[in-house]
This record gives C-alpha cells, sequence and structure tokens, in this order.
C-alpha cells in the first residue's frame, strides 16, 4: 500500500510539535526541543500534536482551547509535567496520527465570532468599503499614524500567550499600521518561570532564533560558542534602550554569560513606533525574569 | 515559442503538482475555530485584509526610475564594446546622475521605514 | 534534441530539490532524510482560513515552482544548448526573478491573516531594490559577451571564469538567490519572528508544495550563477551537463551556508543598507567589468 508506505516514511520523520508552556516549565521544553526526535513548529498549522507542558492556569485556558483547535486533523494533545522522558511517547502518538489515527474534536464552539450581518455579493455589508461584518468580522478601519501621518488601516489583535516568539504567557493588545506598533497594552504578564529559563545561554538562543540563526540557537543552547557572523551588529545600536542598556548589549552580555537586567521594562511605553521585527527583538532581549514582573496596562475606561 | 511551450508545460506540471499535494486529507472539514487566524491564543478585532500600511513606498518611486533605467541598459550591455569608451562615458554619467538622486533620497530619508 | 533538454531540466530540478533538501537538513544540524520530512508534511491536512483567497493560494506556489522550472530553461546544459536558446536569456531570467516577488506576495495575501499578511509586504520591500544588483550583476556579465543569452555568457568565459574577471558578481548574486529563495539573512517573508510569516496558517501538503517551490527556485538561481560565473557547462573530460551540475552543487551550498551563518537585520535598517551599500557597489562592479571588458 503506496499510502502505507508514505505513512512509515513520515513516522520516521521528527514529531512536528507545537508547545503551549505552563509556568515553571519552559526551560524544560526549550531543552526538550533540542531533540532531533522533535520539531518544534513556529505554528499549531504545521503541527501534529499540541505538547502542553505544565500546568496552564485557568485565565489561559481559553487560549488553549483556541490553539488546539487551530492543528490539523487528526490531532492529538500531549500533556507533559517536565518528570521524565516523554520523547519515546511523543514518537509513538506520531507514528500513529502519521498513520491517520484518532483526533480530537473541536474544543470552541464552530460559530463565527461575531454575527454575520453581511448584506451585499460578497457579504461586505455597510458603505461601499466600509463598515459591516462579512463572514462573522468586521474590517479594519482607518486611524492615525504615528510615523508620517497617513491615515490608514490600523490593525488591533491581542497575542498570546502561546505566540513562539512571544514569552510564555504574555498577552500583548497591540494595534498595528502596516507593520509598526502604535500601541501595545499588557494583558497578562508571562507566567513565573524559575531561574533555570532566564540562564544566559537560553536567553541569547531565543534572541537567536528571531534573526535568522536556529542553527546557531541550538548551538549555543547546548553551551557552544556561537559560529554566526554579524549576530551583534544586525541588531541597531540603541534599540530598545533601558537601564541604560540597549538590545544589542543584552545580547552580547547574554553571549558573555552575564544574566540581563532586573527591573522590568515598560513594555506599553518602549514598544509603540517600533517595526514589527524590531518590537519581536525588544520583548526577547529581557530575560523571562525581568518580564514576569512588566506592568498589567489598565483596561480601557 | 519554445518559451510559450516551456512556461505552459511548467505552469501544467506545478498545477498537476499542487493538486497532488494539495488534496483535502481530512473528511472533518475546517470549522470556524479551526479557521480563526492563528494569534497564539490571542482574537483579532478585525479581518487581516486591510488597506494596509505599506512603509516603503517613497522607495518604489526611486526603484521605478531604476527599473526605467534597466530597459536602456539591455541593449547598450550588447554594443558596449562595439562603442568602447563612448558607451561607457554615457553609461557612466547616467548612472552618475541616479547616484545623485540616491544620496538625494537617502538626505531626505526615502529608504527610511516611514 | 527538445525532448532530451526537457528531459535535463526535469532531472535536474528533480535531483536538485532533493540535494537542496538534504543540504538544508545536514546544514542546519537537523540530521540528514529529506524525503522522512517531506512525507511528514504529505501525510497531514491544510488547513482553510477564515474567509481566504482560495484560488491565489492555490496559485502562489504553482506560479514559484513555474518560474523557477522556466528561469532554468535559459541555462544551457551544453555549450550553446538550452532549452529555451534566446538571444535575451538573461532577460527572461530576470523577469522570472521579479515574478518571484508576486508569487511569493500572493502566498502571504491569501490566507487573511495578520502573520503572513506582513510577511508578504515586508518581503515587497526588501525583496524590490534586490532585483536592482542583480540586474547590473547579469549585464556586467553580459558586456564581454556582448550579448544578452546565457549560452554566449558561458562562451565568452572559456579563457578566464567570470567569478575571477569580475569578483564582486557572485557575493552580489548570492545575495539575491537568498532573496529568492527566502533564505536567512534575506527572509523577510517565513521568518521565525513572525511565526513563519506567509506560511504561518499553512502545513501539510500546502506547505510542502510550498517548500518544493522554494527548493526548485534554490536550484535556478544557483544554475543561473554557475553558468554566469562558473562558466555553465564548460570544463574538461566530463560532459557539459555533470559540470553544470557540480557547480549548481556547488552554489547552492554556498547559498544554504550563507543562509545559516549570516544574521538577518531588520527590515528597515536593510532597505536603507540595499541602497546605501549594495547598489552603489554593483553600480561599481559594473565600472570595473566594462573598464575591463573594453
Amino acid at each position: 500500500m503506496a499510502v502505507n508506505w508514505l505513512a512509515r516514511l513520515a513516522a520516521a520523520a521528527p514529531a512536528p510539535v507545537f508547545t503551549c508552556i505552563g509556568p515553571g516549565i519552559q526551560a524544560a521544553v526549550e531543552r526538550l526541543c533540542l531533540s532531533p526526535a522533535l520539531d518544534r513548529v513556529a505554528t499549531p498549522r504545521a503541527a501534529a500534536i499540541l505538547l502542553v507542558a505544565g500546568e496552564i492556569p485557568d485565565h489561559a485556558q481559553e487560549a488553549l482551547d483556541r490553539v488546539h483547535d487551530q492543528v490539523p486533523h487528526p490531532r492529538q494533545t500531549f500533556r507533559w509535567d517536565g518528570t521524565g522522558d516523554p520523547e519515546p511517547a511523543l514518537r509513538d502518538l506520531w507514528r500513529d496520527l502519521a498513520a491517520g489515527g484518532d483526533t480530537e474534536t473541536d474544543r470552541r464552539p464552530d460559530a463565527p465570532p461575531n454575527d454575520w450581518c453581511g448584506v451585499g455579493p460578497h457579504g461586505q455589508g455597510g458603505k461601499g468599503m466600509m463598515g459591516g461584518t462579512p463572514y462573522g468580522r468586521p474590517m479594519a478601519m482607518t486611524a492615525d499614524d504615528p510615523r508620517d501621518g497617513l491615515a490608514l488601516d490600523a490593525y488591533t489583535a491581542r497575542l498570546g500567550p502561546f505566540v513562539p516568539m512571544l514569552p510564555p504567557g504574555l498577552v500583548l493588545e497591540v494595534t498595528l499600521q502596516g507593520d509598526v506598533i502604535v500601541s501595545a497594552e499588557v494583558r497578562a504578564a508571562p507566567f513565573a518561570q524559575p531561574d533555570d529559563a532566564s540562564a544566559p545561554d537560553f536567553c541569547a538562543a531565543r534572541m537567536l532564533r528571531l534573526v535568522g540563526l536556529p542553527r546557531d540557537a541550538d548551538r549555543v543552547a547546548r553551551g557552544a560558542r556561537l559560529r554566526a557572523i554579524t549576530a551583534l551588529r544586525a541588531i541597531p545600536e540603541g534599540l530598545g534602550r533601558h537601564d541604560g542598556q540597549d538590545a544589542r548589549g543584552r545580547l552580547a552580555g547574554w553571549l558573555a554569560g552575564e544574566r540581563g537586567p532586573e527591573a522590568a521594562p515598560a513594555l506599553a511605553t518602549l514598544l509603540p513606533g517600533l517595526e514589527w521585527s524590531e518590537a519581536m527583538l525588544v520583548i526577547n532581549s529581557f530575560s523571562p525574569a525581568t518580564l514576569a514582573h512588566v506592568a498589567i496596562s489598565k483596561e480601557d475606561a | 515559442m519554445t518559451l510559450v511551450l516551456v512556461s505552459a508545460a511548467s505552469i501544467v506540471l506545478a498545477l498537476g503538482l499542487s493538486f497532488l499535494l494539495m488534496a483535502p486529507r481530512h473528511d472533518a472539514g475546517t470549522s470556524a475555530p479551526m479557521a480563526a487566524p492563528f494569534l497564539g491564543g490571542g482574537t483579532p478585532d478585525t479581518h487581516a485584509w486591510q488597506r494596509f500600511h505599506f512603509r516603503a513606498y517613497t522607495m518604489t518611486l526611486v526603484f521605478i526610475a531604476f527599473e526605467m533605467e534597466m530597459m536602456f541598459m539591455y541593449p547598450w550591455a550588447v554594443v558596449f564594446v562595439e562603442e568602447g569608451v563612448k558607451a561607457l562615458a554615457e553609461m557612466g554619467m547616467f548612472l552618475g546622475i541616479l547616484s545623485v538622486g540616491i544620496l538625494y533620497g537617502w538626505r531626505e530619508g526615502v529608504f527610511r521605514w516611514q | 534534441m527538445i525532448l532530451l533538454l526537457a528531459l535535463a531540466l526535469v532531472v535536474t530540478l528533480l535531483g536538485g530539490v532533493l540535494v537542496g533538501g538534504w543540504l538544508d537538513r545536514v546544514v542546519a544540524g537537523r540530521g540528514a532524510g529529506p524525503l522522512r520530512a517531506a512525507a511528514a508534511l504529505a501525510v497531514r491536512g491544510s488547513v482553510r482560513t477564515e474567509a481566504p483567497d482560495d484560488l491565489l493560494q492555490r496559485l502562489a506556489p504553482i506560479l514559484y515552482l513555474a518560474l523557477a522550472a522556466v528561469g532554468l530553461s535559459v541555462v544551457p546544459f551544453a555549450p550553446g544548448a538550452a532549452l529555451v536558446e534566446s538571444p535575451v536569456g538573461i532577460v527572461i531570467w530576470g523577469s522570472c526573478e521579479a515574478l518571484t516577488i508576486i508569487a511569493v506576495f500572493l502566498h502571504g495575501w491569501s490566507p487573511n491573516a495578520p502573520f503572513p499578511l506582513i510577511g508578504a509586504y515586508r518581503y515587497v520591500a526588501i525583496a524590490l531594490p534586490v532585483m536592482l544588483p542583480s540586474m547590473f550583476v547579469l549585464i556586467a556579465a553580459a558586456l564581454p559577451a556582448e550579448s544578452l543569452s546565457l549560452s554566449a555568457i558561458v562562451e565568452s568565459q572559456r579563457d578566464i571564469w567570470n567569478v575571477v574577471r569580475q569578483p564582486l558578481g557572485l557575493p552580489l548574486f548570492v545575495m539575491v538567490g537568498l532573496t529568492l529563495t527566502l533564505r536567512g539573512p534575506m527572509d523577510y517573508a517565513d521568518a521565525a519572528d513572525m511565526a513563519g510569516g506567509t506560511s504561518a496558517e499553512e502545513g501539510g501538503g500546502a506547505r510542502l508544495a510550498w517548500e518544493i517551490a522554494r527548493l526548485a527556485m534554490l536550484v535556478s538561481v544557483s544554475a543561473v550563477a554557475a553558468a554566469v560565473f562558473l562558466g555553465g557547462p564548460l570544463g574538461p573530460v566530463l560532459p557539459g551537463p555533470v559540470w553544470l551540475w557540480f557547480k549548481t552543487a556547488a552554489v547552492m551550498a554556498l547559498i544554504v551556508l550563507a543562509g545559516t551563518s549570516v544574521t538577518r537585520t531588520t527590515p528597515s535598517r536593510m532597505l536603507g543598507l540595499i541602497w546605501t551599500i549594495v547598489l552603489p557597489l554593483s553600480f561599481l562592479h559594473l565600472g570595473i567589468a566594462g573598464v575591463l571588458a573594453l
């Protein structure tokens, strides 16, 4: 059978895992994902297994369900409490899924996010290009821009708590104009992680992954030296200045084995005006221990 | 003629491959929670499609100037050796003027993320 | 003859995609096994996102792959024997390069989701200006050949390869290759800081089609570089196609290595770097090539 043959071949590949990391277990998960038997994918769309590590707090439960429902069928959730070696179990799970094994049903109700009051041939509703909620979601509307004053569409969304390039637990409500952040509010602080998650090697590895150096990130996380060139100079000088040190300085410190600053940054004032990849670099230039104390923005009155 | 044939054949082959690979695999279909855009558990207020603020728009105008220049360069490259120093001087002047344009644009911040 | 060349093209693309997939995994330190990785995608389904542009979503990888094939067709497998033996070969390749930007943009546009959309626009901003050094480099190679045909450019390298005569050319073209194949320092489309950018909403077979198209473009851009800078099929003893394959594989390895060992900077900064450093460098390159060609 051709399909069996394909499934066997697939089962020999690393298991595609999307990780949802809870409190206190970040370093363990990152260490686990260095294994060549696992492929830590950046999006649930590319995953077959949802690895839920640690106890996810109640306030993040709904978000976890949302990510769970975004994994394509057939899918399985794997819970790990940080003890023992889950690799054999994950491999077995992946072998079943590659052969088209059992799946899990949706946890969220199958309904559009809003009532679909679309009219017109494409359900666009409203007048012309404005208004309406086609397919149950409104269209973006114009707003002022901080950089050049062109009033184009603003896009507001809540990111996290399980965005792979943000610390687990952090929920940011951002408004974007194009790829520039207009405003950022912290809705939930990152989950508390013990000191091992803030080890310089691990912090540096997270930042290296962002700038397109996954191989070097793996090396550094294993305690080896950085090989890539221009790793520091690629980060713009003066970016994310906090306590007299910029993002580049903090990465240099980690690569030299020093721990980062302890005083938590005010993300709500640090991020606006930054372009997307600058913002991601700034957030990841703080260790989980530092970010755990980040100030929660008050809900808008 | 061959180019047309090759292009058509390439597209047909690519189409075939895409039908082979992108065929739906699971009968369950796509539910509303599965279709929602990935934001790591977060939710968006609106659709992602928008009048996107493309930050490099000033650069694109300079780019058009260079693309037009490229059109002159194709025939120039063919006769370059024949025409000798004259062709070199002409293109030198042309590129010189465009370089001044780059300098001016750079001073005006054209290449920044607006 | 044409059928033979068409066969050579298909074999080159297929073999090249395999070699490229293998190189990728070995260099990334993830072990070998491109077929296993492909199978792992092939057995998985893909998701239809919220109100997507289905037609363009399907078209993006098709266009990308077809452009790679058409681009490869102007590369001669033996002296004077390309599938499309055109007097304006580098113009055809140049248009394949430029249309690649559209393929990538459509890929990011079609899912109607934030990360792919940002990746798409960001990529356009960087890839557009990269087309300029690319064409300057190719035109510089056309000067000593007195022709825009790739066969003539290969022929002009009988005595000395362009990589020696025009030393800035290959490094600049590697940068173009990184851009066209969405790799490392020039990967502004599918980057990790956006959870995979234009691919963030894609898994399974659709993702596999996209990855195959990316690798096919890597093969094409490397074959063009091999023909323009390394004398393409020219070489002693072995037949032309074998030389071209060796040289193409070498350029592929170079691009893959550059992709994993050079750091990506922020897009706003890269835009300035391209216009103020890379573009003047390509002017200089053209000037030197012009003076030497006389």
